[in-house]
């Protein structure tokens, strides 16, 4: 018995090395928090001319950034954060900003790019391009390198919770799970919640928490191990109990 | 013939944990005297001393709840001499690798062994962690099979729903569970739970260690896991000695027998529960730590002490409040330690209150609050039952004349030791310092005085051992 | 602080177990061979374990909204200090701290204002427990490997403060200590 959990266990040791991520990322989402933002003029698919003031004054901020020609992360990291929110329909309690850090993304591209993710009429989604982005980068330590060898940008995909007085509560870099996004939408909102985890530590608990497919929260794995020695001494009470059942004097017994 | 074989292996039980433990007491001294900079030891020594002191205290206080439990139970089934032979043999060995390791290879991680700590240690040898586990694994493999013979062969006589006196819930019971073999079966159920927590958490060890660092584990569920084994085995064993209890504080104070009754019945399959839940109160500064599971930690912590206070306490005041019943010194060890207990409850539920903890917290008053129901509760539990055990075979049962002298040495001790850490934790002084830094002036005076009354609690167990041994070795000795 | 009461109460209640276990062993030597011990039994422990419920139930009402996870939650802090611990030191910093290359600075925090530390460790467990100025503990949390805690805190007294580690993590843990002040 215990050899299969050894087992289950080295598996998942292994399953866990495959998605791990940089270490680096741990200390960028740590810079610039309860700072403000820079803001930037903005040129809102479908609106007119905006400030960046003018969004999170409304509702709190999810600060996506991408540039449309990527053939890396952006593609996955926006299908996943639609997919994430899905399943948070009735949460109003914020907007989310698509923003370009390419300057050769026009509003034209990004409009196909709300189409293409069927965004388009949503209104919790707005997709943007400025004129600012350096100064904006700079106020989130956002660095996407140029890269001319596969003609692409090195970035990060980013993800940063504003609060709408434009403070940086939170960042989150790579795909992340369910339960990090809940973490972020939390503290745009201000609410205060006494831990995280760190990015670079994808352990036993992220490996079961989250699922892909639905973007659901699952029951972790360590609370599962935490159970088990409770679950297998019932089990093995109840096994014993049924074996030397046939040794029991007969006690009469009314129930 | 069982029977005289089960008694010679319970007199080799008692002997080996009082001699263990007297090691263990002048380890605790001597940790006290270093922090009082009577005596100078490396860091590295002192707390290689406190794990070897920590383990063997919850180890032999385990087995000899163990060991007494076994013996009274023979009085309704038949149990098995090979588990315990098997137990004996597992503990004396797991032991020695203990001591092996902490002693000569400097392994000092704590009894608790926090993971990753036994990885990252400085100062010990390389092979001291291997072994410290391995310790652990001969030890668990040990009790575990103990535990789980005891439990097979009360389930041989009563069904699951008989051992755990299910049928007193309805009015007038066919067949009545006495309360020993209730307790007796709710607290193996804990301590098997809180050895298969062991097991899950030395594979994890393990897989990591042998995976070369392939593996990493998880920080927070590792804690989880330690204080499931670590709080869970340290809290069953009190309840071992409850169980003996039971059983033996009306027998020896000549009054009529407990008997279970639906309220008893209903208080021990609470605490069953609440038991196996009450650990999560020492991650409360762990705020990664769901909060729902730290409020249960809180509930259950407060609840355990319900059905014990409201139901053992309760019992043994009514069996004593103006009834003339003959004391010796096993009821009085017996009475004594309840106070103890109690006294050490409320210590540990101002403890376990979530914005106390937060001062509290591995302060001084968490040493102060475990030895108080253990010190003064559940070693005088196993005293009393060892005292009475030691007199069954012998022809002058007589009192001894050193009864008072080795209560009120022991009271006094206790009480003066206990209070020194009590101040300490109420002064903020952190425990598990070798040596205290100079912010603390009281805390050094302090830990000299609490070895001082330390060491009176020395020389009266030296006193009752040289009372009870010869008979013990006696009755071992004895022709069959 | 909030110790001096804990003590009181914890020696008070000590104090009325011993009185109570005394009356009535001092009960059991003065009784008469005839006596019939206590009237009610059932009752009595009824109305005990009752008053006893009630009591708890009280104390956890009255205790849990105090909880660390729930101080200062809807505030927005004026600073961020981040932690690291490391056997055995502490890295303080205003800055996030590079695990592979951790460095930490003096640290000066305003007074009446909420503070976040932002807390980790870089190998073992350690507990991060701050200590004023007359070295009472005030508040602690624990860093574990892997995980961040924050710990939320208004300190109302200017003046140094100590940082001791109060979680065992080896053999330098007696050693393992950092300040910052409060202006
Ligand atoms: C009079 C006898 C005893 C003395 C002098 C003594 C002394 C000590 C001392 C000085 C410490 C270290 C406190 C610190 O953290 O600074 C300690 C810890 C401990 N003691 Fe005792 N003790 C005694 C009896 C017991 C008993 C009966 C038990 C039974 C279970 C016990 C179990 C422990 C445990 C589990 C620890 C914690 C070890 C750790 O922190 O890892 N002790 N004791
Ligand atoms: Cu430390």
């Amino acid at each position: 018995m215990f050899k299969n959990i050894v087992f289950t266990i080295i598996t998942i040791g292994f399953c866990i090395k495959g998605n791990a991520q940089t270490v680096s990322a741990e200390v960028k989402e740590e810079r610039n928090i309860y700072e403000k933002i820079y803001d930037a003029p903005l040129n809102v698919a479908g609106k007119q001319q905006l400030s960046l003031h003018e969004l999170y004054n409304e509702k709190p901020l999810l600060l996506a950034l991408v540039f449309t020609r990527c053939s890396g992360v952006c593609n996955p990291f926006l299908l996943q954060l639609k997919e994430n929110l899905q399943f948070r329909t009735k949460d109003n309690s914020f907007n989310v900003l698509v923003l370009s850090f390419d300057p050769r993304d026009s509003i034209k591209d990004m409009n196909l790019l709300a189409k293409k993710f069927d965004l388009e009429n949503n209104k919790q989604w707005f997709f943007a391009v400025t004129d600012s982005i350096t100064k904006l980068n700079q106020s989130i330590s956002f660095n996407p390198v140029w890269d001319s060898v596969i003609n692409q940008y090195d970035h990060d995909a980013l993800l940063v919770g504003i609060n709408s007085e434009g403070y940086i509560t939170k960042k989150l870099i790579g795909i992340r799970r369910g339960h990090d996004m809940d973490l972020l939408i939390a503290s745009v909102n201000n609410v205060f919640s006494p831990t995280y985890r760190l990015p670079s530590k994808n352990l036993l608990f992220s490996c079961f928490n989250y699922d892909p497919k639905t973007g659901k929260n699952k029951l972790g794995l360590g609370l599962i191990f935490i159970a088990l020695p409770a679950v297998l001494t019932v089990l093995m009470l109840i096994f014993i109990s049924y074996f030397v059942k046939h040794k029991r004097p007969e006690i009469e017994e009314t129930s | 013939m069982e029977s005289i074989k089960l008694r010679k292996i319970t007199s080799v039980w008692v002997i080996t944990v009082l001699i263990l433990f007297i090691v263990s007491i002048t380890l605790g001294i001597l940790m006290r005297l270093n922090q009082g900079e009577v005596i100078s030891q490396s860091p590295v020594t002192f707390y290689s001393n406190l794990t070897t002191h920590g383990l063997t205290m919850i180890g032999i206080w385990f087995v000899a709840g163990m060991a007494a439990v076994n013996y009274l139970m023979q009085r309704y089934i038949k149990t098995s001499y090979a588990a315990n032979v098997i137990a004996l043999v597992f503990t004396v060995i797991g032991v020695l690798m203990l001591w092996t390791a902490t002693f000569i290879g400097k392994f000092h991680a704590a009894w608790t062994f926090l993971y990753p700590l036994p990885f990252k240690e400085m100062g010990a040898a390389t092979w001291a962690t291997l072994l410290f586990l391995a310790s652990l694994t001969v030890l668990g493999i040990g009790w575990l099979i103990w535990s789980i013979s005891l439990m097979t062969q009360i389930l041989k006589k009563y069904s699951i729903a008989q051992a755990f006196a299910w049928q007193h819930f309805k009015k007038n019971p066919k067949v009545e569970t006495p309360p020993f073999i209730l307790i007796s079966m709710i607290t193996l159920i804990g301590v098997i739970a809180c050895l298969f927590a062991a097991v899950v958490l030395l594979v994890l060890f393990y897989a990591e260690y042998f995976s070369k660092g392939n593996f990493v584990n998880d920080a927070l569920l590792m804690k989880n896991l330690t204080y499931f084994f670590g709080h869970t085995i340290a809290n069953e064993m009190l309840y071992l000695g409850l169980a003996v209890i039971y059983e033996l504080f009306s027998e020896v104070s000549g009054r009529p027998k407990w008997k279970t009754t639906w309220y008893v019945a209903l208080a021990w399959n609470f605490t069953l529960i609440f038991v196996l839940t009450a650990f999560f109160h020492h991650l409360y500064m762990d705020f990664v730590q769901p909060e729902g599971l730290q409020i249960i930690g809180q509930l259950a912590s407060y609840l355990a002490s319900l059905p014990a206070a409201g139901v053992t306490v309760f019992s043994v005041f009514i069996a004593v409040y103006r009834t003339k019943i003959k004391w010796s010194l096993t009821n009085l060890l017996f009475f004594i330690g309840i106070a103890g207990w109690v006294i050490g409850g409320l210590g540990a539920v101002i403890d376990s209150t979530i914005s106390n903890n937060i001062v509290l917290h591995n302060t001084l008053w968490v040493p102060a609050h475990f030895h108080t129901y253990n010190a003064m509760g559940n070693v005088l539990f196993s005293l009393g039952f060892f005292y009475w055990f030691s007199t069954q075979f012998s022809e002058n049962s007589k009192v001894s004349k050193f009864t008072t002298l080795t209560l009120t040495l022991l009271l006094i001790g206790g009480i003066g030791f206990l209070l020194a850490f009590y101040f300490g934790g109420a002064d903020s002084i952190p425990r598990r310092y070798s040596i205290y830094p100079s912010d603390f002036p009281m805390a050094a005076p302090m830990a000299t005085i609490g070895a001082t009354f330390a060491t009176i609690y020395l020389i009266a167990i030296l006193i009752f051992f040289f009372n009870i041994y010869k008979r013990c070795l006696k009755i071992l000795f004895s022709p069959s | 602080m909030q110790q001096q009461p804990i003590l009181v109460l914890f020696l008070a209640l000590a104090g009325i177990t011993t009185i109570v276990f005394t009356y009535i062993f001092v009960s059991s030597k003065k009784a008469a061979q005839s006596e019939k011990g206590m009237s009610n039994p059932l009752k009595k422990r009824f109305w005990f374990s009752l008053i006893l419920f009630v009591i708890l139930s009280i104390f956890t009402t009255a205790t849990l909204p105090d909880s660390p996870y729930y101080l200062f939650a809807d505030e927005t802090p004026a600073k961020v200090v981040h932690v690291a611990a490391r056997q055995f030191t502490f890295f303080l910093s205003e800055k996030a701290i590079d695990p592979a290359s951790p460095t930490g600075e003096d640290i000066e925090l305003p007074a009446d204002e909420l503070v976040e530390f932002r807390v980790t460790s870089l190998d073992v467990n350690h507990g991060f427990a701050i200590y004023n100025n007359s070295n009472r503990l005030i508040t602690q949390v624990q860093a574990m490997p892997g995980y961040v805690n924050r710990l939320r805190y208004k300190f109302k007294e200017p003046g140094q403060y100590d940082i001791l580690c109060l979680e065992y993590c080896g053999m330098a843990h007696q050693a393992m200590r950092a300040s910052f002040t409060v202006k």
